[in-house]
């Protein structure tokens, strides 16, 4: 017996897609028959997920994500290997399991459109045979925690798209689940509101020690929430782990911008040995350095230069993750040590570039 | 079974819907359309000699009682049901512990209250003004009640297993119409079924859609003498079962499709 919340082992889904070209004509002839195309949309993923343990399901768009969620939830069934959750067979629904998950997707609304909510919310605790004083405790923690007391009583189609998406999580942790799937729960939201519901998320999980997978394209939110991610890229599991560890493995340097004293000019010769200059602006220099030899290199960097002023920083996470995006599982593959270093920098100038042409 | 939260969402679809009231009185109002043409239609043209023993104000009671019978077994759900299925909302009926029957079950109700609020009224206008003659008994009463009940329970069935075709079938709802069409022409609707030609008429009397609006009507206007009422309860009960098992194999099959291929 294991105390893993959620066990996925061997996981498989392929789908059949039909597929024609434009046309009349190749409309017409899939009319008489049709032709199908083998999607493999998630391949052979494994991975567990203790109680309490919140986990980021990061990958580009089309990645699985979304079908791993609709396998754990119970809405599809896989083609192939197994999943527990709660010590329950998703695909099995049963009632118990049901009321143990909840599913908030971000696109979607389970909230009926002209009535208020709290209308709905009553309903799910009948659903969920909440008793009286379950449901009266259970909404009211949730309704504080998110600060929405006003807008139960307003018909939803009124409320903004944030005040939606509160009465959303409000409506799906009603009934205290303990493993929630969010997909993209903060879409389109708003800096500060995006930034609350993550401190909810986080208020949520604490108190009831409940597990929460999470979809985002947002990296503030994995970055907020998520100690541990799970990469997916093209169905297959790319990385399991910290997010920093996945910095660091895909992009082993920093980066350290520093201020010099004017009145000296320092020759790039003059810098030490595995040094290298990205940007110099007038007394301002950004160098990338091994992050292995990183503290040595400041060290020598305040021992012998004029520092005024000295900023280390990792690369920033978002180009990270998108490289891994575009270059998949070549990056990953390499042992740590051999990656070359990824030129984010680069990637950022040419970016802005782009954006000046 | 989820009775305590299949309750509860009656009682909010209703609230939801008692929203959308004033649409809910234009679609019955639509409703009533035909059947109104008809009365007017067979009690003019019974005036000068009764049809098949059929007077004015027989023709006028029967299409009266007939609109009442169509409201309360239409299912308008099952035209939303292949939408829910095509568009993903499912997926949320799925994740809940109770059986998505309910939700359909729920709207189904709730609808139904909705529009007797208007229906009723209507009717009972149009009675005093069109003079309806109406002989029915006691027991004609009950077997009406009875027939109303399994005619409901017939017509939302058959129309959920072809709703639930969209599992397959992105436009699905053509059965619908299709249906629709059967029921305007077989159920008594275009005329009391008593008036069909012969062969027709036993077609009618073999086939589900006059069970789902014209036998309850005739059940209580006296159309029918009360052997061919039982006869009418079994062929009722045999339709009604047979459209629950077909319900429930496309509905496990089409959700095994939806769960292979997704929402």
């Amino acid at each position: 017996m294991t105390t893993s919340h959620i066990l996925v082992n061997r996981l498989v889904k392929t789908y059949q897609v039909p597929v024609r070209e434009g046309g009349l004509r190749a409309a017409m002839r899939s009319f008489a028959r049709r032709t199908y195309d083998t999607v493999e949309a998630v391949r052979d993923i494994s991975f567990s997920i203790e109680p309490g343990e919140i986990v980021g399901f990061i990958g580009p768009n089309g990645a699985g994500k979304t079908t791993t969620l609709k396998m754990l939830a119970g809405l599809l069934h896989p083609t192939s290997g197994e999943v527990r959750v709660a010590g329950f067979t998703p695909w099995e629904r049963h009632a118990d399991f049901l009321c143990t998950i909840s599913m908030v997707l971000g696109n979607k609304s389970q909230l009926i459109w002209d009535i208020p909510a709290l209308d709905t919310y009553r309903v799910l605790g009948e659903i969920y045979h909440l008793t009286p004083a379950q449901y009266q405790q259970s909404l009211e923690e949730l309704v504080k925690l998110l600060d929405m007391s006003e807008l139960l009583t307003k018909p939803v189609r009124n409320l903004s798209l944030g005040e939606r998406m509160k009465c959303e999580l409000v409506a799906g942790l009603l009934h205290q689940p303990q493993v929630i799937f969010l997909d993209e729960p903060t879409l389109g939201l708003d800096i500060s509101m995006q930034s609350r519901l993550r401190r909810f998320v986080l208020d949520y999980n604490r108190r009831h020690g409940a597990s929460v997978i999470l979809t985002s394209h947002y990296m503030a939110d994995v970055t907020a929430l998520c100690p541990r991610v799970i990469l997916i890229h093209h169905g297959r599991l790319l990385y399991d782990g910290g997010l920093t560890d996945l910095a660091a493995r895909l992009a082993p340097f920093k980066l350290i911008r520093v201020g010099l004293s004017a009145d000296r000019v320092v020759a790039d010769s003059a810098l030490p040995i595995g040094v290298e200059v990205l940007q110099r602006e007038g007394d301002h220099l950004e160098l990338r350095v091994p992050r292995s030899v990183a503290p040595a290199i400041m060290a020598q960097l305040l021992n012998t230069l004029p520092v005024i002023d000295l900023v280390v920083e990792d690369p920033p996470i978002e180009a990270v993750i998108d490289q891994i995006y575009q270059e998949g599982a070549s990056l990953l593959k390499a042992p740590s040590g051999d990656n070359p270093p990824l030129d984010f920098h680069a990637q950022r100038m040419e970016a802005s570039e782009e954006k000046t042409r | 079974m989820n009775h305590r939260g299949g309750w509860a969402l009656i009682k909010r679809s209703w609230a939801s819907w008692l929203q959308y009231r004033s649409f809910f009185f234009v679609l019955a109002f639509g409703w009533m359309i035909p059947p109104l043409i008809y009365l007017f239609v067979w009690s003019t043209a019974s005036e000068p000699a009764p049809i098949a023993g059929m007077t004015p104000p027989q023709f006028v009671a029967y299409y009266l009682v007939l609109i009442l019978v169509n409201q309360l077994t239409f299912a308008q759900t099952n035209w939303t049901v292949g939408d829910i299925i095509r568009m993903g909302s499912l997926n949320s009926w799925l994740l809940k512990p109770m059986s998505p029957l309910y939700n359909a079950l729920a709207s189904e109700v709730a609808g139904k209250v909705v529009m007797m609020a208007f229906v009723v009224p209507v009717s009972i206008g149009l009675a005093i003004v069109l003079r309806p003659e109406l002989n029915a008994t006691l027991s004609q009463g009950v077997f009406f009640f009875i027939a109303l009940g399994g005619a409901w329970l017939l017509r939302f069935f058959w129309g959920l297993w072809l709703a639930c075709l969209a599992f397959w079938a992105t436009r699905a709802d053509a059965l619908l119409a299709l249906q629709d069409a059967l029921i305007f022409l077989l159920a008594g609707v275009v005329a009391p079924v008593a008036l069909l030609p012969g062969v027709l008429q036993t077609i009618a009397r073999v086939l589900p859609f006059y069970y789902m609006v014209g036998f309850p009507v005739e059940a209580l206007t006296g159309q029918i003498a009360s052997s061919e009422v039982a006869t009418g309860f079994v062929i009722q009960a045999a339709w009604l079962i047979v459209a629950i098992v077909i319900y429930r194999l496309v509905w496990r099959s089409g959700l095994k499709r939806y769960s292979a291929i997704g929402g």
